[in-house]
């Protein structure tokens, strides 16, 4: 009731104060409100699908690692993965448009086999300076499981995707092993 | 401390014989098992989820208050035709998705493009949500592992991870430009080979249509 009575200039004033602790509060507000849900999306997050899969992987690891399939996988994949050609083969295999596809799903394949092949660069098995072509080794076969799903999210006729499945799964055979060329280039002097 | 391993110690090799002492052993054996999943969970949920939270949220916050539709301009200048546009469609348009979208959402800004540029896009950008994990895991946290497994083992030898983390990252950026042209030429080549299949029957109106051929609604039923 008082302000009401108060000179205008004195109003004026007190308002234009008033209008900058307003655009303050909203400011630092709206930052704290985007960090907290940008928290509560993380543990979201990571509660849904980090630990979930690492329960998973856990699991498999412990497995592969006290029977003994570990030793047996670990030949092979070792003897495969510490040359450029078997890195080659292995992502050759995993390009091949009608296994790609089978490969994708949620990139288990490629994390489990990453796990394995991270256990071997560990023990000293595989050299770590062919961590980065493994990387795109394990890899070729990333998303082709889901092109369908992701033309459709990029709005695409149907007849773009009956020719875009193809299209990427025939790419994939040359870019595939393409990459893994380029990443073993890439990682000299990594690691040696 | 010492007297009770030494106690241990000289207990074990009287094995008890018998059907309990072949149990005990199973046991032993199957709870080996998931002792040594224990320690694998152990090991990646101490060395990995805390450090992945944080770099979570903070990115996170930096997407929510930057704004994710901003880059819906960037996909408008990428639809357009010409070589200069190819490093921004199948270079920027995809980094810039997939940092700010991440996983699956990052594929709604191939709307912006031409149809026969999409195939392309989706295997550009699909390809590069595994290369920026050991920068950004905000990307695809959930499949973490294709990058953190390997990613383990160089931890293991107690060598630095900078180093690959980048290159895969550069890597990744090369890998998926040479994807996305190389798909793009895949896909013209496809709509070709469908178009001349179709040219037997009477072609209708292709070339007072702006459309490319595999647009035509009559070439859907072959």
């Amino acid at each position: 009731m008082t302000t009401t009575a108060s000179p205008r200039r004195n109003r004026t004033r007190f308002d234009n104060f008033n209008d900058l602790l307003v655009r303050v509060g909203r400011g630092v507000g709206g930052v704290v409100g985007a960090l907290y849900q940008a928290g509560r999306d993380t543990i979201d997050m990571v509660l849904r699908n980090v630990l979930p899969f690492i329960a998973f992987i856990s699991f498999i690891i412990g497995v592969i690692l006290k029977t003994g399939i570990g030793d047996w996988i670990a030949h092979r994949l070792s003897g495969l993965a510490d040359s450029l050609p078997g890195l080659l083969a292995i992502s050759i295999v995993c390009a091949i448009p009608i296994i790609s596809p089978l490969l994708g799903p949620g990139a288990v394949i490629a994390q489990i086999v990453g796990t394995l092949l991270g256990v071997q660069i560990g023990r000293g098995e595989v050299s770590p300076q062919y961590a980065l072509p493994a990387l795109f080794a394990i890899n070729p076969q990333v998303g082709c499981d889901f092109i369908p799903v992701g033309l459709a999210l990029g709005e695409a006729e149907p007849e773009t995707v009956e020719i875009g499945v193809p299209a990427v799964l025939f790419s994939r055979l040359i870019t595939g092993p393409l990459a893994v060329v380029i990443a073993y280039f890439a990682s000299f002097g990594l690691y040696s | 401390m010492h007297g009770l391993v030494h106690v241990l110690a000289a207990d074990t090799p009287s094995d008890p014989g018998g059907i309990n002492g072949t149990l005990a052993r199973w046991a032993e054996n199957f709870i080996g098992l998931f002792q040594e999943g224990a320690k694998t969970f152990t090991g990646l949920v101490v060395g990995i989820v805390p450090l992945l939270i944080v770099l979570l949220t903070a990115v996170n916050a930096l997407i929510r208050l930057i704004g994710p539709e901003r880059i819906d301009k960037i996909g408008e200048l990428a639809a357009r035709p010409g070589l200069q546009y190819y490093p921004i469609r199948y270079l920027l348009l995809p980094v810039l998705s997939v940092f700010f979208l991440t996983n699956p959402m990052a594929y709604t800004m191939g709307r912006f493009l031409p149809e026969n540029k999409k195939p392309a896009f989706y295997d550009s950008a699909v390809s590069f949500v595994h290369p920026p994990l050991g920068i950004f895991p905000h990307v695809n946290p959930g499949e973490y592992f294709v990058y953190g497994g390997i990613a383990a083992g160089i931890t293991t030898l107690k060598l630095p991870l900078g180093d690959l983390a980048v290159r895969y990252f550069y890597v990744g950026l090369l890998v998926i430009f040479i994807r996305g042209v190389v798909t793009e030429i895949i896909t013209n080549i496809l709509i070709g080979r469908r178009a001349s299949l179709e040219d037997t029957p009477p072609d209708d109106d292709l070339d007072d249509r702006p459309v490319r051929p595999h647009d035509n609604p009559s070439g859907v039923t072959a």
